[in-house]
């Protein structure tokens, strides 16, 4: 397919030459002719208009004289004879008897003899009467005749180069297309088999259809290696989280065969329950992470952030404090409601609570703050804990679940792959910002 | 509690302890293709005392539903036939009010809020546990009776503890109870749910109309909260946890 797109590339090249080259070779060509026998016309009438002054003036001898003068021996193509009444040639270059019709004639083309040498050329003449004579002017078309056979020549020779140029032309257009598909190609024949992290070299300001081309396919290819690692991660977070609660479900259920006791048994079902419910709630989320993707704005309602800030604040202050933290709600700013998708927000900053309360329960206290910037709408959990050091950051946002290796909560990977998700679904990010001592983890939500 | 072995007897001994007169004579249609999900509602649903018919066809469903003789419908939702929320729609289209319980895998929460606009009553999302369906199942059928027989009820008493939904204002043995805006809340769902269970997922999503799962006991701290100040000081309790299933407000034990 793609051969044949560039056959037809070249085809389209050599056809596109030939056509501008004899376009302008036949306009050269018609309007040389047409100049040529203009000149003829145009001095066959200045010479018997001079001729025929000659005579009113000077009478037949001085016109058989000026004849005599203007006969110019090595000018073969001259036609100039003073004719008797019979079309004989009393005087000058002209056929012995002439064929033409004897009549004033101002400019003709034609035969003016039948002997050989004159029957094989045509000649642009003029006839005027003089006394009982005629007095033929013109000269031969021989020179137009070669001149014409000349531009054919050179025509033919045109068309020629004009063909080889053309398909020159048209296989360097298409080494040169093919060679810019193959780049594209190549590209998209790797991230079929999986290579996704290939890009299509952009020359620097070129801005032709190709780099376009390959500049929004790079860009796809980027969208679509960021969502492949997230969902690695996303994999990776699941299999490994979902193992401990599985063994110990396994654990548990190998220990509550072996119970007698109905009361005992009995606990040790419910417990079965609890690390069953722990395994749903992930493939709940994991479900929500997926189709965060996809969800449509007509999902999305207007919701005062403050507002939603103030209830999952609410929801949360007993269950930090509880845990021996100081739990703060700080609405620094109150925005103007905008359109969110309020469930998913509100899972996203529950997770967020979530994270610092276990990861950074050490520190004492918790924040949960509002703030409006030139931006968007800031929603942070500020805790006082280890924090994550700033070279760590960005690593920590790739795989935030994975910086604490020996964790033995589950879920908090997948728990940031929502967060992010929501953050993206809302054209928004997740950042990560020292507290000093603590970690600030934020959600920016663009106007 | 039942003393029997598996999982199953642990939500269906909720309703073999006290509940079970109410579920007398209450007809439940089950439209579910999956045989093994459908047997295994049949068989908890009919041992918890309710009348259950089944069908495994939403066309099916359709036709019985609109006999208007069922006290409550579950219906799952890629049915064969007819889609459920089709089904759902049309039901309520004839005007039938019988409540609907939607049972789907499709569990994220835009599925959700498809399944409410199509006019269920309630949605839970599989796998559940059968503490948690059959908690919501009794809301539901208890539900249209309070509607068909008091619905301005304006004061709530469950023993000694007496809620003035108008005043707001919470007594225990004639000693006010001072409750924030959320436990008054928390309180009254609990208190127009007297005698039944009430699971975590049912608070969230009355109390704090969330749909996922908060993680982190959230419901448990604020039920502890709750709990203390009805109880502290007085000698019986009144606010019960039921084991893997929710809580439940009421004087008996």
């Amino acid at each position: 397919m793609r051969l044949s797109i560039t056959a037809r590339i070249a085809l389209l090249a050599i056809i596109l030459s030939l056509v501008s080259n004899l376009a302008l070779i036949g306009f050269v060509w018609k309007q040389t002719s047409a100049d040529a026998i203009d000149a003829i016309r145009r001095e066959t009438t200045e010479q018997s208009d001079a001729l025929r002054t000659v005579w009113q003036i000077g009478g037949l001898p001085e016109l058989r004289a000026a004849i005599r003068e203007a006969d110019n021996p090595g000018d073969v193509s001259q036609v100039l004879a003073l004719l008797d009444a019979n079309g004989r040639s009393l005087q000058g270059m002209a056929p012995d008897r002439v064929t033409i019709p004897l009549k004033t004639t101002t400019f003709r083309i034609a035969r003016l003899g039948n002997d050989s040498l004159w029957a094989a050329r045509e000649t642009g003449y003029a006839l005027y009467p003089i006394g009982r004579n005629w007095l033929l002017t013109g000269r031969n078309l021989d020179l137009i005749a070669a001149e014409e056979r000349a531009m054919e020549r050179a025509l033919a020779f045109a068309i020629t180069l004009s063909l080889a140029l053309g398909i020159f032309g048209g296989l360097v257009l298409a080494r040169y297309v093919g060679r810019r598909l193959d780049a594209i190609a190549n590209v998209i024949e790797a991230a079929g088999e999986g290579d996704l992290s290939r890009r299509v070299g952009v020359v620097a300001g070129g801005g032709d259809a190709f780099d376009r081309l390959a500049a929004r396919l790079n860009v796809m290819l980027g969208k679509l290696e960021g969502v492949m690692a997230e969902l690695r991660v996303v994999t990776d977070s699941l299999a490994h989280d979902l193992r401990s609660p599985l063994a110990r479900l396994r654990t548990k259920t190998e220990q509550a065969v072996l119970i007698a006791d109905p009361d005992a048994r009995e606990v040790a079902l419910g417990g079965l329950l609890t690390e069953t419910d722990l395994v749903m709630r992930m493939l709940t989320m994991v479900i929500e992470i997926s189709r965060s993707g996809s969800v449509s704005r007509d999902r999305f309602i207007e919701v005062s952030p403050a507002d939603l800030i103030e209830e999952i604040g609410e929801l949360y202050a007993p269950v930090a404090e509880d845990a021996g933290l100081t739990f703060q709600v700080a609405i620094d700013d109150r925005p103007m409601p905008m359109a969110l998708h309020r469930e998913l927000i509100s899972q996203a900053i529950a997770n967020l609570i979530d994270n610092a309360l276990r990861h950074g329960a050490t520190g004492g206290s918790v924040t949960l703050r509002l703030i409006e910037r030139g931006d968007g709408v800031v929603i942070q959990v500020e805790d006082r804990g280890p924090g994550i050091a700033e070279s760590d950051r960005a690593q920590a946002l790739k795989r935030f679940g994975r910086l604490d290796s020996a964790r033995t909560t589950p879920g908090a990977g997948l728990g940031l792959s929502l967060i992010e998700a929501v953050a993206r679904l809302h054209d928004g990010r997740l950042e990560l910002g020292d507290n000093a001592p603590g970690l600030i983890a934020r959600i920016v939500l663009p106007f | 509690m039942g003393a029997g072995g598996n999982v199953l007897s642990a939500g269906l001994s909720v309703m073999e302890t006290g509940e079970s007169d109410d579920a007398v004579n209450r007809k439940i249609l089950i439209v579910e293709d999956d045989a093994s999900t459908a047997s295994y509602l049949v068989k908890g649903l009919a041992e918890a005392g309710y009348a259950v018919e089944s069908c495994g066809d939403g066309r099916d469903g359709l036709f019985l539903a609109s006999e208007g003789i069922f006290d409550l419908i579950i219906a799952d939702r890629m049915l064969p036939g007819l889609d459920g929320l089709a089904m759902v729609s049309a039901i309520r289209a004839a005007g039938i009010v019988t409540p609907v319980l939607i049972l789907s895998a499709l569990a994220a929460v835009d599925h959700r809020v498809d399944g409410l606009k199509a006019g269920a009553d309630d949605y839970l999302c599989k796998p559940f546990s059968f503490a948690e369906l059959s908690a919501r199942v009794e809301a539901l059928v208890r539900r249209s009776d309070r509607l068909a027989s008091d619905p301005q009820k304006t004061k709530l008493s469950v023993g000694d503890l007496e809620i003035d939904l108008l005043a707001r204002v919470v007594s225990r043995g004639g000693n006010t109870i001072p409750l924030g805006a959320r436990e008054f809340n928390l309180l009254e769902f609990l208190a127009r749910h007297a005698g039944q269970v009430v699971t975590r997922t049912m608070m969230l999503e009355k109390i704090w109309n969330y749909h996922f799962d908060p993680g982190s006991n959230v419901v448990d701290v604020h039920i502890g909260r709750l709990r203390r100040k009805l109880e502290d000081g007085f000698p019986t309790p009144i606010l019960h946890t039921v084991r893997g299933a929710g809580y439940r407000l009421a004087v008996d034990g």
